[in-house]
């Protein structure tokens, strides 16, 4: 085959040509050892204050204005965002304990309802001393921001956060859908009746190719908002006392003071309470119908893109989703927004966040000194230039922040938590990931079924939130 | 080989070369010996270190309750009696058997069928065409085909359920019920890894001499009699490779059911090792995981040991 | 003696497109038999190529028109503005050095360990070698989230939590590599051991100059498995790595996906398509090795 000279030439070749490249590969190791042994992160293992935000690397770069803004009042701090992408706010709290295990845990950390008390319990150092100490500075703050949104941040009498943004599930609608089915602009106090019929007439109107009421399985905005309307949940729900430090020194002259609690607690499973078999009742009647879909377990990245598509008549979702809508082709008058459907009340569910310290924090002042110049009104509109989400602060959920992306009624954001004060936070006790995955492996089985599927279903989530509820963490 | 710098030598006779060696070795016998250990060396204790250690710390962690925020304290067999008892923990190891049983017979079947199909008469082009598409999904991530593959099952939207209605059957609701999450999950992760086992049957076919089917053919055995009598015989040392691997790798499967379905409808679709990493890093109950892992790696070990036992009794060696 | 290098294992394992023998009498004659076949494979072929062919054409149209039905599986009119989106979210270049480098240093250092070990288990007598191999063997069973814990708290005794390093020392060692590597040094003729230390070769001259040139298409393989597994791993980087920093391209990825569904699905694919090519590419130029290579290594 090959001559002998042939192969001879080859081999020479080869060999060469595998002395480069093994050269080759140990230069490019060293050459790339700091990015191996990751000593080319910027502020890594120096001393200046890390802050853990769930996002992207455009996520923190958003944020540079108001680390610059913060350098030049306090040159003395040096401040260094670390994003962290995850899925999910389980996933990113995963990821935040997994550096605590690694012995590299961040200063501050951006936690969500969903982590609260997870962090309050085990990790967070609380902000009461500051507060206390720097009342004139925070008197304007707590003047613009909602008390159910700083009570969500309370436990067991101290306060963990400053509320940074928020969102409630309300109910957003295709304009181009309700218009089709003859229907107008619902009623601010509609019923769950009243729903149930619009989205019958959306499905006479349009048979195929469409969905009248779209949800996923998740936390926020799954099945909670219809127990909370139904004035139920999947937990007892009881406050702890304390808190009027908070209470009486900011809030005196709040119309809602006196719902003001010491923080949430849920301590006891409650899925086999009467009216969460009935909330669940309504929605499998929804899917045995053909009005709502069953829902798909976390994820939910087709969302925007069916309902920009004019295939679902409506969905419960917060102010976070305008600025997407936007960036899906979505006119302003495509889309509206309206408060989530009246049953025994319309108590609304809403999810917020902000920094906690954590309690392995070097230099607490540092770190309490940047949450309360993010909490300012400079830093806000810094970090939040686009309905990505809702502010906290209402004087920012302004007309200017919606000009030409919509929903027409904007308004109904904020309004949720004056109009209904009793609006409550996703249930999160300090075990949420073993609460959360013990409501959702349920849901999906509880409405798609019959009604004894459906019993099942909840006494088998009974029994899974006990266990979780048990659990130490 | 690449990271030695041996002296230059005439490469073209390997064995002729050694007359030409410099620095004729005194002792073989003594040299060989610490050689073999150098050899042995990267691979026995990366081994050591990375996974032997850690199963051992593992088994000790067992009986352990740790949450690494605060100090572990021992517990002695409580976490194994708790994880016995767990009915989650329950479901996926029975979940993880059936998924294997299914799955590892869809993927071995399927690439035997195409295997033999691709190998019999066809253009040359044809055949590169059919073993490039059939290995194509080998190369993409479980994470990346789970995502996609979400949305083509979705009830509503989905490409699969829009295809089944053209044939008359109505929309599916496969991500949302507990059979049709099954299904899918086992369906996407055949769809990704029977490629690999086709690649094994397709060696081992062309690895059975050409005489042994003239020789068949004399005897009047054709098609699918031919295949039963002549060439599944003659596959199974390369049946037992691809069910090995295939059994082990579907035993440990994590990527797809995390993405797809997170474990649900109810319990469903939760394998044993997703249990794992949810009890270990969403709950920090790292002693409980640690008792779970060691449970599933008893029960690997069992069915592998199984499987060699039974392949001396079935499997024929040239 | 130099020729066997071109043929490496070809010797007992015939070149693969022969395929298997026809056995109907006359192959020119129209056969109902080809025809079914072929319309199986074909069948099968668009099976396994149509999800992909959808995920391209979908990541080509903008979000608004991503669930268009019927389906349509070719980008007639591409729309890149998805793929811009991503540029613009993820440091795409970065999740790729850091996967290239950590896939790259893991199939150099597993085609090298498992050529030395491999070597050892199939040409070197040594006691107990039996035993340790079946070790070996045996540590392919135990699923990686068994063992991640102790193997995490490990990396953060060696200093190394949260860097490339943590992912790519722990890959390395190779149990299926050192079975494949095994397998094909098994192949060759041990007469080429015994020629050599008759000439006085030393035992390593013996490896460098004889087995390993030859052994060189099973070290291909066992670099594009390496390659192949670890590109596309998603479980210990989502464990082992925090800082984005360190990310691989599939946990970029999957966090593409937007919390609470304000992602786009054409983004979401934008990023899997992206994704795919560095993979693609190397199975191109690896795909010839890898069919002939592991059918050698475990056809017998």
């Amino acid at each position: 085959m090959t001559g002998a000279t042939n192969g001879h030439l080859r081999e020479i070749t080869r060999r060469t040509a595998l002395g480069a490249l093994g050269a080759g590969i140990i230069g490019a190791t060293v050459a790339s050892w700091p990015r191996l042994s990751g000593t080319d992160i910027p502020g890594r293992g120096d001393n200046s204050l890390s802050i853990a935000i769930m996002g992207t690397a455009a996520d923190a770069a958003a944020r540079q204005r108001a680390i610059d803004a913060f350098t030049r009042l306090h040159p003395g701090i040096k401040v260094k965002v670390q994003a962290i992408q995850a899925v999910d706010w389980k996933d990113f709290f995963t990821k935040i304990l997994t550096m605590v295990a690694a012995g590299t845990p961040p200063d501050v950390v951006y936690v969500a309802t969903e982590g609260a008390q997870l962090f309050a319990e085990k990790l967070a150092h609380p902000l009461d001393e500051y507060v206390r100490r720097d009342a004139a500075d925070m008197t304007e703050f707590f003047d613009d921001v909602h008390p159910s949104l700083v009570e969500a941040f309370m436990y067991k009498g101290s306060l963990y956060q400053l509320p940074m943004d928020w969102n409630a599930a309300n109910m957003y609608y295709n304009t181009t859908a309700f218009a089709q089915a003859g229907l107008e602009r619902p009623a601010d106090d509609w019923t769950h009746v009243d729903f149930r019929n619009s989205l019958a007439a959306m499905r006479k109107a349009r048979t195929s190719d469409f969905t009248p009421y779209y949800w996923t399985n998740r936390l926020f905005g799954g099945v909670v908002p219809w127990l909370y309307a139904n004035d139920t949940s999947f937990l007892k729900e009881t406050r702890s006392t304390g808190g009027e430090w908070l209470w009486d020194g900011f809030y005196a002259n709040d119309p809602s003071r006196s719902l003001r609690s010491g923080g949430y607690q849920w301590l006891e499973p409650n899925a086999n309470d009467d009216r969460v078999f009935e909330s669940f009742d309504y929605l499998r009647g929804l899917v045995k119908d053909g009005l709502g879909v069953r829902p798909e377990e976390g994820g939910g990245s087709s969302l925007v893109g069916l309902f920009a598509s004019n295939r679902i008549g409506t969905t419960p979702a917060g102010g976070y989703w305008v600025q997407g809508l936007h960036e899906a082709g979505m006119g302003e008058s495509d889309f509206d927004v309206q408060f989530f459907p009246r049953w025994k009340t319309q108590r609304h569910q809403f999810g917020t966040a902000g920094y906690a310290i954590m309690k392995t924090a070097k230099d607490k002042d540092a770190a309490w000194e940047w949450i309360k110049f993010s909490s300012s009104r400079e830093a806000m509109e810094l970090i939040f230039p686009n309905p990505i989400t809702t502010p906290a602060r209402r004087s920012m959920v302004n007309e200017q922040l919606y000009a030409g992306k919509g929903p027409v009624h904007w308004k109904v954001f904020y309004d949720t938590l004056d109009r209904f004060p009793t609006t409550g936070p996703i249930p999160a006790p300090p075990q949420q990931a073993a609460v959360e995955t013990a409501l959702m492996k349920n849901v999906s089985l509880a409405v798609s079924g019959d009604e004894r599927q459906l019993k099942q279903a909840l006494a088998s989530m009974q029994r899974d939130l006990e266990l979780a509820l048990r659990r130490q963490s | 080989m690449s990271t030695t710098t041996p002296p230059r030598e005439r490469p073209r006779q390997a064995a002729g070369s050694a007359t030409h060696a410099k620095a004729p070795v005194p002792n073989a016998r003594h040299s060989q010996r610490w050689l073999t250990w150098i050899f042995l060396a990267p691979t026995i204790l990366g081994m050591g270190l990375f996974t032997l250690i850690p199963i051992v710390a593992s088994v000790v962690l067992a009986f352990f309750r740790w949450d690494i925020i605060s100090a572990p304290t021992f517990v002695g067999f409580d976490n194994f009696s708790e994880v016995v008892q767990d009915p989650t923990v329950r479901v996926s190891f029975l979940n993880t058997i059936l998924f294997v049983v299914v799955a590892v017979a869809l993927q071995l079947g399927l690439a035997l069928a195409l295997a033999i199909m691709v190998q019999e008469k066809m253009p040359a082009w044809l055949r590169v065409f059919f073993r490039s598409a059939f290995f194509f999904p080998l190369i993409l991530s479980a994470a990346s085909v789970s995502i996609f593959m979400r949305y083509l099952f979705n009830e509503q939207f989905g490409v699969v359920n829009w295809f089944l209605s053209l044939v008359g059957i109505p929309a599916v609701p496969w991500l949302t019920t507990p059979g049709g999450s099954a299904a899918v999950v086992i369906l996407v992760y055949v769809w990704q890894n029977f490629g690999f086992s086709f690649l094994l049957f397709i060696g081992g076919l062309a690895s059975i001499p050409v005489e042994t089917y003239e020789a068949a053919s004399i005897d009047g055995a054709t098609g699918w009699r031919k295949h039963l009598h002549v060439t599944l015989p003659l596959l199974s040392p390369t049946t037992l490779v691809a069910s090995v691997m295939a059994i082990i790798s579907a035993l440990q499967v994590f990527d797809q059911p995390y993405v797809l379905t997170r474990g649900g409808p109810g319990d469903s679709t939760r394998t044993a090792v997703m249990v794992i990493f949810e009890s270990a890093f969403q709950r920090l109950e790292f002693g409980q995981a640690s008792a779970i892992g060691v449970l599933l790696t008893l029960i690997i070990m069992a069915i592998t040991a199984a499987q060699f036992r039974l392949s001396k009794r079935f499997v024929f060696y040239q | 003696m130099t020729t066997t290098t071109d043929h490496g294992l070809a010797g007992h394992s015939p070149r693969l497109s022969e395929g298997l023998p026809e056995t109907s009498p006359n192959p020119r004659r129209f056969s109902w038999n080809f025809a079914v076949r072929i319309i199986l494979l074909l069948i099968a072929a668009a099976l396994t190529l149509g999800p992909v062919l959808w995920t391209l054409s979908t990541s080509l149209r903008s979000p608004s028109e991503s669930f268009k039905l019927p389906p349509s599986f070719f980008p007639w009119n591409p729309d890149f503005t998805s793929y811009g989106e991503v540029f613009q979210q993820l440091n795409i270049f970065l999740l790729v050095l850091n996967s290239a480098l950590v896939t790259g240093l893991i199939a150099v250092g597993q085609m090298v360990s498992a050529a030395m070990a491999g070597y050892a288990f199939a040409h070197l007598k040594f006691r107990g070698r039996g035993v340790l191999f079946s070790i070996v063997l045996a540590t392919m069973m135990v699923p990686v989230q068994v063992t991640i814990v102790p193997v995490f708290m490990l990396i953060r005794g060696m200093g190394l939590s949260d860097t490339l390093l943590a992912l790519i020392l722990p890959a390395i060692p190779t149990a299926f590599g050192t079975f494949l590597m095994r397998q094909y040094f098994m192949g060759l003729p041990a007469e080429l051991a015994e020629a050599a230390s008759i000439d006085g070769a030393s035992p390593w001259r013996t490896f460098r100059s004889v087995y390993a040139p030859l052994a060189m298409p099973g070290m291909a393989i066992v670099g594009i498995l390496a390659f192949n597994f670890h590109w596309n791993e998603f479980f210990r980087p989502l464990i082992l790595t925090i800082s984005e920093q360190n990310f691989t391209l599939p946990l970029g990825l999957v966090s593409l996906q937007g919390n609470l569904g304000t992602g786009s699905i054409s983004v979401v694919l934008a990023g899997v398509v992206l994704s795919m090519i560095p993979a693609l590419v190397v199975f191109m130029f690896g795909q010839r090795a890898l069919q002939d290579g592991l059918t050698a290594g475990t056809g017998k």
